[in-house]
């Protein structure tokens, strides 16, 4: 008799020969994926480095990367492109991760800091320091950090009733976005106009104006949560299976996505005080994810790759004016990921009734 | 058994004007209470004018008396905007509620303010108007088209409707920053709207945006019956021989007419229509045409209140109506949230 791998015993029975080739089929797939994604990103870094205002042949910039041309190239590509490219990987990925995290354990392809409010409370808490405390640089960033880190407990708090359910996590979410986004109108309100409209820019979220020190702080900041992750990773694959089954296997439910969310609502937090709420980009990230590779550890790592792409491409788009202005980096994500998520949302229901 | 037949009829009936009473009682309340925020909103405020003089400055008003022309100029005003904006966003979010059978619909939460935000922003850049009365238009054309796209991809689903609502709003936020960040005339007037505020809106405007509230009133009122039997379900509804596409369309233009009419006078004010309807199901149950004369008395309690309190709450300036209006409806929102009604959904 023979099995189709989909009838294979039980996943702790690993010895039967249609999961090996399963599971090799599943990491050649991977590989596959993850080799396309950096192609991609390699292409659109060079995109990144090349085009600007001044813009540079892609020899010369790559050149110019590795320390080797004039003054000008060297200062064009590596004191304002460099710093702008990383800062776009790094958010991205940031982002992608988080993004991934909230939808798996949240078993809900809707649960994004951008509906939730997180981003909005970031918002908040940077324009208090901008506008309140007359701050700039990384006391922004720390405000954003906390009013990311408030609005997300408080909907925990208030979400929390025997237990955590993701529709009402969601719909707690949406509550205090609104109280988030009237504040938020309250404090570009009250303020003078110029210190409003920079803001402004600021709620919108762009890689454009990153510094060294925030640089290494995300950058510093993503490693040790990346790790935080990747030791809880494993919880991931039984909690997309339900709770009963996950409480089957052995993995304790509450302390799992406990563990998942507090490390997705630091990623976002985090990301949001150097960069700004870029709209959707936690949404969308693993959404294209999970259509690429259709496995819960997996698509972890491939969000990263996705979301840190998706970043890039988005500010090659904003900085070059395509949009017939230069606008900051989360316009882009914003007017690509809104009509996506409404897409996901019709097809949904068509879905549900058949 | 103790209760003899005839008995029953009798308690039955009793039951009935019982009932009956206590609807009564809620409205006479409310009443109260709205009179209660209407003299507050004329008296309280920066500079506390006495009720005597209030009086006076409505029957005998003297040229030249500061107190007069605040209550005459300012006051007055507001508290009329408060009112006809209340009104309808309380309407509004009873009709939402009720004809889309969903706890969590409010004309904010829907994508609508969003959609006249995004349309007013655009005028204001394309077409350099500057005097809210000129909103009104864009502000109604918005909001309807932000209502035919929501409904028409969220209806029948109350959680996605509301996920849809929010969506729409976060697609319109980065249209309208990228004008703003154009036009700066844009911005300056458009910061100042947002917010949502009783306040800068003249009688013009009220006088322009009033007869939709009028129109949007009594469809609401002609739709309660209608929204009885749709909250028995699509099948009943039709059963009892309704057409329940002719309720959705009429429902759907009262909500823009209101919300729209709402959004005109007093910008995106969000949660009102979801907190007021929630309270008047509280008082009177669950029968829509005493939900939505409830709620057209609760709906200025809630924004006229949340008014006064933003004048008190702050020791020299004024928090706008709109952000306490959400620090008002957001618990609401959360505590329907946690209900056990729409966890179960």
């Amino acid at each position: 008799m023979t099995t189709r791998p989909v009838a294979a015993p039980a996943p702790g029975t690993a010895s039967a020969a249609p999961v090996t080739a399963l599971r090799r089929h599943r990491r050649r797939r991977l590989l596959l994926v993850l080799a396309v994604l950096a192609g991609l990103i390699v292409a659109l870094a060079t995109l990144a480095l090349t085009l600007g205002a001044a813009s540079l042949p892609p020899g010369r910039a790559l050149l110019a990367l590795f320390g080797v041309g004039d003054d000008g190239d060297l200062f064009i590509v590596q004191r304002l492109r460099l710093p702008r490219l990383l800062a776009a990987l790094l958010a991205g990925a940031a982002f992608g991760l988080a993004g991934a995290l909230f939808q798996s354990t949240l078993r809900n392809p809707l649960a994004s800091p951008d509906i939730l409010g997180i981003a909005t409370g970031a918002s908040v808490g940077a324009v208090t320091v901008m506008l309140g405390l007359g701050l700039t640089g990384l006391a922004v960033s720390a405000g954003a950090f906390a009013g990311a880190s408030v609005i997300a407990l408080l909907i925990w708090f208030f979400a929390w009733r025997q237990g955590l359910h993701s529709i009402r996590f969601v719909l707690v979410g949406v509550g205090f976005a609104y109280l988030a986004s009237s504040i938020l109108a309250w404090l570009l309100a009250s303020a003078d106009q110029r210190e409003a409209a920079s803001a402004l820019v600021w709620t919108v979220g762009s890689v454009a104006d990153v510094r060294g020190t925030e640089l290494a702080v995300l950058g510093l900041g993503l490693a040790v949560l990346a790790l935080v992750v990747a030791s809880i990773a494993r919880w991931q694959a039984p909690l997309g299976l339900g709770d009963d089954h996950a409480r089957g296997l052995g993995v304790s439910t509450d302390a799992a996505r406990v563990g998942s969310l507090l490390a997705a609502v630091a990623l976002v937090a985090l990301a949001t005080s150097v960069v700004g709420p870029l709209a959707f980009v936690a949404l969308v990230a693993p959404a294209i994810a999970r259509r690429l590779v259709d496995d819960g550890g997996a698509a972890l790592t491939v969000s990263v790759a996705t979301g840190a792409a998706l970043v890039l491409a988005a500010d090659v788009v904003a900085e070059n004016g395509l949009l017939g202005v230069t606008a900051p980096t989360g316009i882009v994500t914003g007017l690509v990921g809104a009509p996506y998520l409404l897409w996901l949302l019709a097809t949904h229901e068509k879905r549900a009734r058949a | 058994m103790l209760t003899s037949p005839a008995a029953v009829p009798t308690s039955a009936a009793e039951q009935v004007a019982r009932r009956t009473r206590r609807r009564l009682l809620a409205c006479v309340l409310a009443l109260v209470a709205l009179a209660v925020v209407v003299v507050a909103s004329l008296v309280l405020g920066v500079r506390d004018v006495s009720l005597p003089v209030v009086w006076q400055a409505l029957t005998d008003p003297v040229a030249g008396d500061v107190d007069h022309r605040v209550i005459a100029g300012q006051r007055v005003p507001r508290a009329l905007v408060g009112l006809a904006a209340g009104l309808a966003l309380g309407v509004a979010g009873a009709v939402i509620q009720g004809v889309t059978r969903n706890p969590i619909a409010d004309p904010g939460l829907l994508g609508l303010n969003s959609g006249a935000s995004l349309a007013v922003v655009c005028a204001v850049w394309l077409l350099g108007l500057s005097a809210p009365s000129q909103f009104v238009w864009f502000a109604f054309l918005g909001a309807a088209a932000a209502a035919a796209l929501v409904f028409s991809i969220g209806a029948g689903q109350p959680v996605k409707l509301a996920l849809v609502g929010a969506t729409v709003t976060a697609l319109i936020t980065p249209m309208i920053t990228l004008v703003l960040l154009r036009d700066q005339q844009a911005f300056n007037l458009y910061r100042f709207w947002a917010v949502g505020s009783l306040t800068g809106r003249g009688l013009d405007t009220l006088v322009v945006v009033l007869p939709f509230i009028a129109v949007g009133a009594v469809l609401a009122a002609g739709l309660a019956h209608r929204l009885n039997m749709l909250a028995l379900g699509d099948d009943i509804a039709r059963g009892l021989g309704q057409r329940v596409g002719v309720t959705r369309a009429v429902a759907g233009l009262t909500i823009v007419l209101l919300a729209g009419a709402a959004t005109s006078l007093a910008g995106p004010i969000a949660l009102v229509g979801l907190a007021v309807p929630h309270a008047a199901r509280r008082l009177v149950g669950t029968d829509y045409r005493w939900v939505l004369l409830l709620s057209a008395l609760l709906g200025p309690v809630m924004l006229l209140g949340a008014d006064v309190i933003g004048r008190l709450i702050l020791p020299h300036s004024e928090l706008e109506a709109g952000v306490v209006a959400a620090a008002i409806g957001a618990p609401v929102l959360v505590a329907v949230a946690r209900g056990k009604k729409v966890s179960g959904v």
